[in-house]
This record gives C-alpha cells, structure tokens and sequence, in this order.
C-alpha cells in the first residue's frame, strides 16, 4: 500500500454533475511528489495551448504533497492551477494558499482535485470522507463570505468542515477576486474568484476522516518533532511570531512605497503599525504549524477571523492609508467580499492615480455616485477601471524569490514558502528526511533537481516562456541539515524503525 | 491530580495536537484518531482544545454500565478498558467536556491517557494554549483553592 499519499485524483465535472476518483501511478508521484509538480504535469498532458478562463474545459486544479495533512511543520499548504483570466491572452499561472484545506482534501483521500465544466445554476461541491454530491447554491448566492461558510456548516450540522468560498465579487466575475477558507486564507493572484464565478461554483465544503498513513512513524515522529523545535527555537522566528508576516516585507518592497508613494507622509509607517497592532488580538495558525504568523482582528470586543500582515501592508501604507483602522476596513470589505487584497490595492493605488489626474471623468463619477450601496459603489468603481483599461493595467507582480529552486521545492510537498525559502529554516536534507519517513521513499537530492528542473521546463512551456536555463542549481548549496545526523543515530540505536508506537 | 490544562485563548487552531496525538498513538495522522480536538468557530476567531480533564469525580465512570472507565495509578489518567467497552457512548453525553470520542476503527471510546506522563500535544503547543500540570503541581492546588471559592461564594448566595 502507498504511504504518505493517497494517490487518488478527484475529477470533478460541473456539467455533468459527475465526480469519479482515478488513480494516479505511484511512478507520478514518486516523479512530481504533489502540488505544483502534480499540476503542472496534469496540465502539460491535457493541453497543448492555453484555453480561455470563460470555457467549460478550463480546469482549476488543487494539488497537495505527501506531507500534507501529517505533523510535517508547515505543510499546509495547497497548490492550485489554472488557465488565468488575469492576463490576455489567457496563459497557465498557479499560486499556492496556506491554511487547512489541503489537510482536509488529503483527509478525505485526495491527493489531488480537478474541476471542469460549468454548472447552469449556483452549486456547492460537499465532498464528504471521499463521497462527492453536487449541491444547490442558490440559497448562498449573494451572500458574504462569512455568512456562507455558516450557513454551510450549520447546514451540515459540523463545525469542524472546512468550506473554501468565494464571495459577491466572485459571482460578479471580477478578475480579482479570489477564494477565501477559514475567512483568513485565500488564493490569491490567480484570479480564482472569477473561475469559481464562471463555473458557477459557489464554495467547496470538505470533511476528511481518513488517516495519512505513514511508512515509518516513530522516525516521522522523532523528525517532526526535533525539526519543531529547530524552526521554533530560531532567531528569526521569533521576528516573525512577534511581528507576524508584516517583519518579512523586504527592504525593497519598503523602499518602493516610500519613493513611488507620495501619500506617504514621513514617519507614518510606525503610526499606521501602531495603530493597526492595537486592532489585534491572537494568532491563528495553518495545520500543524508551529509560527502561527496570521493574527486575529479585534473589533468592538468581538473578534473578526483573521488577517496576514503582508495584505495589511498593501492595504495600508501601499496605497497611503496609514491608519491602521482604514486597513483593517479595507481588509474586512476584501474578507467578506472576496477580493484580493493584493490586486484590490494595485487598482486601488491606480484609481486613486485616476482621480487625482482627473482620468476618471466626471459622468463615470456621478454614474458612481448614483449608487447608494458602498460595497456595490466600491465595486462599480473597481469594475470602471477594469473594463476601462485591463490589457494596459499593471497588476503588481509578487516579489521575485531570492531562490526559484526552494520555491517549487516547497510548492511540490506543500511546504511553507516563508519557512522553507524566506527564512531558511529547514533544510533541503529535512525536507528529504521527511519525505523518506512518510513515503519509504529515499530520494537524493539529485532526484529532487531533476524534478524541480523538469517542472521548471514544464512551466515554461505552459507558459510560453523562454526557459532561463540555470545551470548551476541553487540548491546544491544547501548543506546538510543536523536533523540528518540525529536520524543516522537514531536508526543505528533503534533496529526496527518502521514500529508503531501503540499506547 | 494530573491534567492539560487549557487556555483557550492562545489556540491558534493549527491541529498539531491532534496530528502529534494520532501519530504518537495510532502510527498515522488523522483528526479523527486523535484523542485531543482543536473546535473551531471561524467568524470570531475561536479556537477551543477539548480533552479529556481526568476529573476527580469522574461522570463518565459513574455512568460507564461496564465499569470501562478506569483510572491508571502512576499519571492518574482515566482512561478506557478497550475490552469492556461496548461503544454505548454514556460517556460521551455524560462528560461536561465533550471530551471522549469514539475511535474509527474499534468502535470503543478513546481519552487523553497522559501519554504516560508527558503529554506530547502539550511539547508541540508552540502557541502555549496547552501545558501539562502534573500531581502535585502548585499551580493546580492554586486553581482548586479558588474554585473552591468561587463555589463556595455562588452556593451560599
């Protein structure tokens, strides 16, 4: 039996209200591992040229590694795929989403979930422990990502279901919109709320009870637990638990606010941290991760799930809100929107440029002003500067990774980007560990630059893109991590590592 | 007494209690193995550890019709006799907490059995919403005085 993976793909047709589970050959998995690496070779086998976002055939994939859904720290994470409406022509882009719906979709015997076709009207997919049932959505329709997850769970009577939602800006097939789970996480920069809205799929609700079987678990226990401590014990850890993701903002991303911004008042980016702190209350944190780096939203004594400081940071002093309330407004009307909090503040930034340069003209203002319903108001506006200029609009790009490699290497086990490659808290070789306890599989790091080159490749040619050929791998840079040599001592102590501990 | 003791507030809702307690136990990870539970409420934020707090007068004992709640001398833990469970799930309605749970597999009860005296969900708690006070803890004698109090001060008024 496979361990560590499922090794089941969920292929989920919305037209045909049909679901079935297939098989992917351990060969794949061995080869991709998950997440990115799964999605990408899903796609370079099913299509030849891009298709556009509008039809039936576009697929959204989610993906997850072999770790997800085990005690691994910061595996949970999902990769997710599709033919993006956010650039024209159309072309392959994936992101990846922290939080609990890998674990869940691991937990319900999934390694991987495709879905294609369109529904003719609003549906919800309930995917129960592997059972798969098409549900009317008409009810959810309009409503706020909060109130639909509720509603959802109460529905089914479990507060324990993870539901991945969108919100009224996905119906209305903004391209910015995303996907929202927790009311914390989201996928973003992909334009994921408008795939769900052209689909016309509401939200996916997911109760997983099936256990990830591990190949030698008192060594993945061990492991876990000493890698735990290695990630908490560091320094720059404790940056991060005390700043929350707002202490990972490079030097660049600061700069640029500060030269390009003239909002920006001198001074102000203490006052807007000030204030936005006092707003905040408890972490949250993403299955089984020892950071915690999300923060809880205090309002009115009442607490509002969660946000990431990084959005905070784009929806603050980004776009020269530097009251931490303002933000913490703007985030909340993403939040229950569903919008993306990146791609909101770019144009928000750009209509904000409009208005002050007087491109926005006066009959789109009163047409504006007309509507009395702020978020519709808000709304019609972003909607004017997208139909009014999208192929010419810029959307911010992410940060370029100081290291592509430990990027994909993170995506294809659903690793945490920030740990893995950001801050260098675990090595390649524990990664490598990891993968060896849950899977039996004992990989070198030779397989693993095969594999991130053959993704690399692949990507490219999803993409169009002339391969930046690298020759010289950043990862075999990556030294040895100690967790090795504690294991190597381990197995020499211990004959029999693959017995379970029973209580 | 022995207990984990639970500040609700720290929960972060990360799960690493339940995967730690399903791997430590079972060999594998799942939630539903798990003899801890991460309950969630979204919307406000709330995360909540429930597990089983080893009472001193146990309710799941006293309506056990089999007598397979048992306490184990050494931690203290209350614990179940797999081999007199019969999966009536009493225990499960009687226990304030909500705290016992019935596994996959062997359709029996399953608690919090201290792991034999160090707890490991309160080792991977990085939030610090779980801590293992065991017998003898001065802490604990602190918190029994002062519910002791507060009881003694709402029955008398």
């Amino acid at each position: 039996m496979i361990k560590g993976w499922t090794g089941k793909r969920l292929r989920i047709d919305l037209s045909l209200k049909k679901a079935r589970s297939e098989e992917i050959p351990p060969a794949d998995l061995r080869q991709w591992f998950g997440g990115r690496g799964l999605n990408a070779s899903f796609f370079s086998q099913h299509f030849q040229s891009p298709v556009s976002p509008d039809l039936p055939e576009n697929p959204i994939a989610f993906a997850v590694g072999p770790l997800t859904g085990t005690l691994a720290p910061c595996s949970g994470w999902t990769s997710i795929a599709s033919f993006s409406p956010l650039s024209a022509p159309p072309v392959y882009d994936f992101t990846r989403m922290p939080g609990h719906f890998g674990a869940a979709l691991k937990a319900a015997g999934f390694d991987q979930c495709i879905i294609q076709g369109k529904a003719e009207r609003p549906v919800y997919l309930w995917i129960d422990d592997g059972e798969v049932k098409f549900e009317k959505a008409d009810h959810l329709w309009g409503k706020e990502t909060t109130g639909t997850t509720v509603t959802l769970q109460e529905e089914k009577g479990d507060r324990s279901i993870e539901v991945l939602c969108i919100g009224p800006a996905g119906e209305g097939q903004l391209p910015f919109a995303n996907v929202i789970h927790r009311l914390s996480w989201t996928g973003d920069r992909l334009g994921l709320g408008y795939l769900f809205g052209v689909k016309q799929l509401k939200a996916i609700a997911i109760r997983g009870k099936k256990p990830v079987a591990l190949q030698y678990p008192k060594q993945f226990l061990d492991l876990c637990l000493a890698l735990r401590d290695q990630i908490h014990q560091g320094q720059k850890m404790r940056k991060l638990k005390a700043e929350g993701a707002l202490s990972l903002l490079g030097q660049e991303e600061r700069r640029n606010t500060r030269n390009g911004n003239r909002w920006l008042p001198p001074g102000s980016e203490r006052q807007w941290a000030t204030s936005l702190w006092t707003n905040l209350s408890g972490s949250e944190g993403c299955s089984s991760c020892p950071v915690h780096c999300s923060r809880s939203v205090q309002d009115r004594e009442k607490s509002l799930a969660g946000i990431h400081l990084e959005k905070a940071w784009y929806l603050g002093p980004q776009i020269g809100v530097y009251s931490g309330e303002g933000t913490l407004k703007l985030h909340r009307f993403c939040q229950a929107q569903g919008l993306d909090p990146f791609l909101t503040a770019s144009l928000l930034g750009r209509m904000l440029e409009e208005v002050e340069t007087g491109n926005l003209s006066e009959e789109d203002i009163r047409q504006i002003d007309e509507i009395e319903n702020q978020g519709e108001k808000v709304l019609a506006l972003l909607g004017r500067i997208v139909s009014g200029g999208k192929k010419e609009f810029h959307l911010s790009t992410p940060p370029a990774s100081d290291n592509e490699d430990l990027d994909i290497l993170a995506d294809i086990v659903s690793f945490c980007m920030i740990v893995v490659n950001r801050l260098n808290l675990m090595t390649v070789s524990n990664i490598i560990d990891l993968i060896n306890g849950a899977t039996g599989y004992a990989l070198t790091i030779k397989d693993l630059q095969d594999t991130i080159s053959n993704i690399r490749q692949m990507e490219s040619r999803l993409q169009n893109k002339k391969l930046h050929w690298n020759d010289q791998s950043t990862l075999l840079h990556v030294g040895k991590g100690q967790i090795s040599q504690i294991l190597n001592k381990e197995e020499r102590d211990h004959v029999s590592i693959s017995h379970p501990t029973v209580s | 007494m022995s207990a984990i003791s639970i500040i609700p507030e720290r929960c972060t809702g990360c799960q690493s209690c339940e995967m730690v307690c399903s791997l430590s136990h079972e060999g594998s990870c799942s939630s539903s193995l798990s003899r801890i539970r991460a309950k969630k409420w979204e919307e406000i934020s709330v995360f909540m550890p429930t597990v089983c707090q080893h009472c001193e007068k146990p309710p799941c004992m006293e309506i056990c019709p089999t007598g397979a709640r048992r306490r184990v001398p050494g931690t203290n833990a209350m614990v179940t006799e797999e081999k007199r469970c019969v999966g009536c799930k009493s225990c499960i309605y009687a226990c304030p907490y909500g705290a016992p749970a019935i596994h996959p597999a062997t359709k029996r009860t399953m608690t919090c059995d201290l792991c034999k005296g160090s707890p490991l969900c309160t080792q991977v708690c990085t939030a610090g919403a779980l801590s293992y006070n065991p017998e003898g803890d001065p802490s604990m004698e602190r918190k029994r005085a002062f519910g002791q109090t507060l009881f003694n001060s709402m029955k008398t008024r």
